[in-house]
């Protein structure tokens, strides 16, 4: 059974994506094993001379690079990803590289009807960067509008077409994960790429 | 012009912040650029809300002030810096300073990019309704392969880059002020001088145009009177002792808050004996009621509270017109604030200058003659800056101050 890792892109106590993110976990039990991720405690990502990391990214990145993928639910700010979903991957690649090639899903929900569409494909650009050169779904999106009505009381999505959606592209992730584990011919030197990407001074 | 500029990283040593202090040094006689810090503003999360801490103040109060905005911004993972995000999600939750306001980006990378993707994000970010920045189109400032681009001072060293800016320095200035000039006829009109909105201290369920307002006001917030103290930021006074003090303070003195209601005044002479003519049942009212159904006044009042509130001056001040030989009646108008830098109203004093003028000339044994110089009209430019900006500045008019009604 493959083990993925589930970052809630969100620090606010009461957020529908984390919402999203623990259904999923529910939902596909019997698919997958799904770890929810927070990323509320890690700090304000900040460059130093002496490359420092806090422990909790060197955590996280140790159970990224032990699952078989990552799925991503992100919030939209102001058109774009969170500041502290973008510290979390910030520091996710600074002196460490979990994220080369890992098969990663994106997701968000939203409280208007775009689902953080916009936020999306900015984290698309975002996980393509030479530092992390995640290998993000191609073609999928699954954006969640109107979340704060999408969930009934257990927790469970409840409009039966919205699940369906969700269905298929899991499962698609999971055939893409299968798939990702064998396009590994490159990724000695994209790793070494990553490490050798220079962050010094901004 | 006065300017802001935000070097969008928090890194101990960071390019975009010398490419900013250049522009800065650059400008000179140009424009006046002031470099902001982002480094202890802490991360954003709905559930702590720190907009009213005084970093996030400060910044807010600066950006609203100033006439634009120059942002240089690195590249981190193809996006902007965490740490610059966060600087505007926290400036677009609670308050809305870049609203309207002229952002030039510029930026400067290692290699070739010049931070050319996160610029494009930058973009996106801060055309999203909560930050309504105005971006200036068209140009693009990328600084690339920036180990090689300064010398020793932190000047640039290729001439052709530097034209360049200039260039696109002074498109951004002529910008700002198109942009500027739109924007400052809707913005004062926002000024609610009916004081509608409640803030927290606005006392409720006693009806504003009551003359009796202040007795029923104090009864319904228990307010002390007399002989208790009061712990003063300086001082420890009875309420007796500060009415004392202020009615003995040779200036009216009128506290309006930032709801636009006149709640005070220090009632120290007959009505008819005073410069600006309250009287004790308008204690209470709204600026609205005091100036009732007169358009030009209500336009000056919502001027010279909105150049107040938004920090654009701290103190706005006016001649009374009809100013004779006799007396110069001043009133001035300046913004209070609390600790963490919030508008919290306006103070408003008048004062004749003439007696004070009088005293000075006796005690140095000088007297007044004629500037064959002046080209100011002898009454009207006492007060006049010339800086000013005349599309903002309230003209004297005999009803213009917020104190007649």
């Amino acid at each position: 059974m493959n083990k993925f890792i589930a970052i809630v892109g969100s620090n606010s106590k009461k957020s529908t994506n984390r919402e999203l993110l623990k259904y999923m976990k529910k939902h596909f039990q019997a698919t997958a094993e799904i770890e929810l991720l927070e990323i509320k405690d890690l700090s304000l990502y900040k460059k130093s001379a002496d490359e420092y990391v806090p422990q909790e990214a060197l955590d996280m990145a140790k159970k990224i690079e032990a699952s078989d993928g990552v799925i991503i639910a992100t919030p939209e700010y102001d058109h774009s990803i969170p500041a502290v979903l973008s510290s979390a991957l910030a520091w996710l690649s600074y002196g460490i590289h979990p994220f080369v090639d890992k098969p990663v899903m994106i997701t968000g929900a939203s409280y208007g009807s775009l689902g953080s569409s916009r936020a999306q494909s900015q984290l698309r650009q975002i996980l393509d960067s030479p530092e992390l050169k995640a290998r993000i779904m191609p073609s999928s999106e699954f954006l969640l509008g109107h979340s704060l009505q999408a969930f009934d009381d257990d927790g469970n999505l409840k409009d039966e077409k919205v699940v369906k959606q969700l269905d298929g592209l899991f499962q698609d992730f999971v055939q893409f994960v299968n798939i990702s584990k064998q396009l590994n011919n490159a990724n000695e030197v994209n790793k070494q790429k990553a490490e050798e990407f220079s962050w010094e001074k901004d | 012009m006065k300017l802001v500029g935000i070097a969008g990283s928090i890194a101990d040593q960071s390019y975009n912040r010398t490419l900013l202090k250049f522009i800065a040094k650059h400008a000179e006689g140009v424009a006046e650029i002031e470099v902001l810090g982002i480094n202890d503003v802490p991360m954003f999360n709905q559930d702590n809300d720190q907009t009213n801490s005084a970093v996030i103040q400060n910044l807010s109060k600066k950006i609203q002030a100033a006439d634009g905005v120059i942002i240089a911004t690195p590249e981190h993972n193809h996006t902007v810096p965490s740490a610059l995000k966060n600087v505007i999600e926290w400036l677009s939750y609670k308050i809305h300073p870049f609203d309207g306001k002229p952002v030039m980006i510029v930026g400067a990378s290692y290699h070739t990019q010049g931070s050319s993707r996160a610029q494009l994000h930058l973009r996106q970010i801060l055309e999203a309704p909560g930050v309504n920045a105005i971006v200036l189109p068209g140009n693009e400032f990328l600084l690339g392969d920036v180990k090689e681009a300064f010398d020793d001072n932190g000047d640039l060293k290729d001439k052709g880059t530097i034209d360049f800016l200039d260039t696109t320095l002074q498109k951004f200035i002529k910008f700002a002020k198109v942009i500027n000039m739109i924007d400052a006829t809707d913005d004062y009109e926002n000024e609610d001088l009916t004081s509608s909105n409640k803030i927290d201290t606005t006392v409720e369920g006693v009806d504003m145009s009551d003359d009796d307002w202040l007795d029923k006001a104090a009864k319904k917030t228990n307010a002390v009177e007399g002989d208790t103290y009061v712990k003063l930021d300086c001082g420890l006074l009875t309420v007796n002792q500060l009415n004392y003090m202020l009615k003995t303070t040779p200036l009216e003195l009128t506290y309006v808050d930032e709801n636009n209601q006149f709640i005070y005044y220090n009632n120290f002479l007959p009505t008819e004996k005073m410069l600006a003519k309250r009287t004790p049942a308008q204690v209470g009212d709204s600026l609205a009621m005091v100036h009732p159904g007169k358009e030009r006044v209500i336009k000056h009042v919502k001027q010279v509270i909105h150049e107040l509130r938004t920090g654009k001056t701290d103190l706005v001040s006016m001649p009374v017109p009809g100013n004779s030989g006799d007396h110069h009646v001043m009133h001035y108008y300046k913004a209070m604030h609390d600790e963490e830098g919030n508008y919290k109203g306006v103070n408003e004093w008048a004062v004749d200058l003439k007696p004070i003028v009088d005293e000075y000339l006796k005690e140095t044994g000088q007297k007044l003659v004629p500037d064959p110089d002046n080209q100011l009209d002898a009454t009207a430019g006492a007060s006049k800056k010339p800086d000013s900006k005349p599309e903002t500045k309230p003209e004297v008019d005999a009803t213009s101050s917020a104190s007649k009604h």
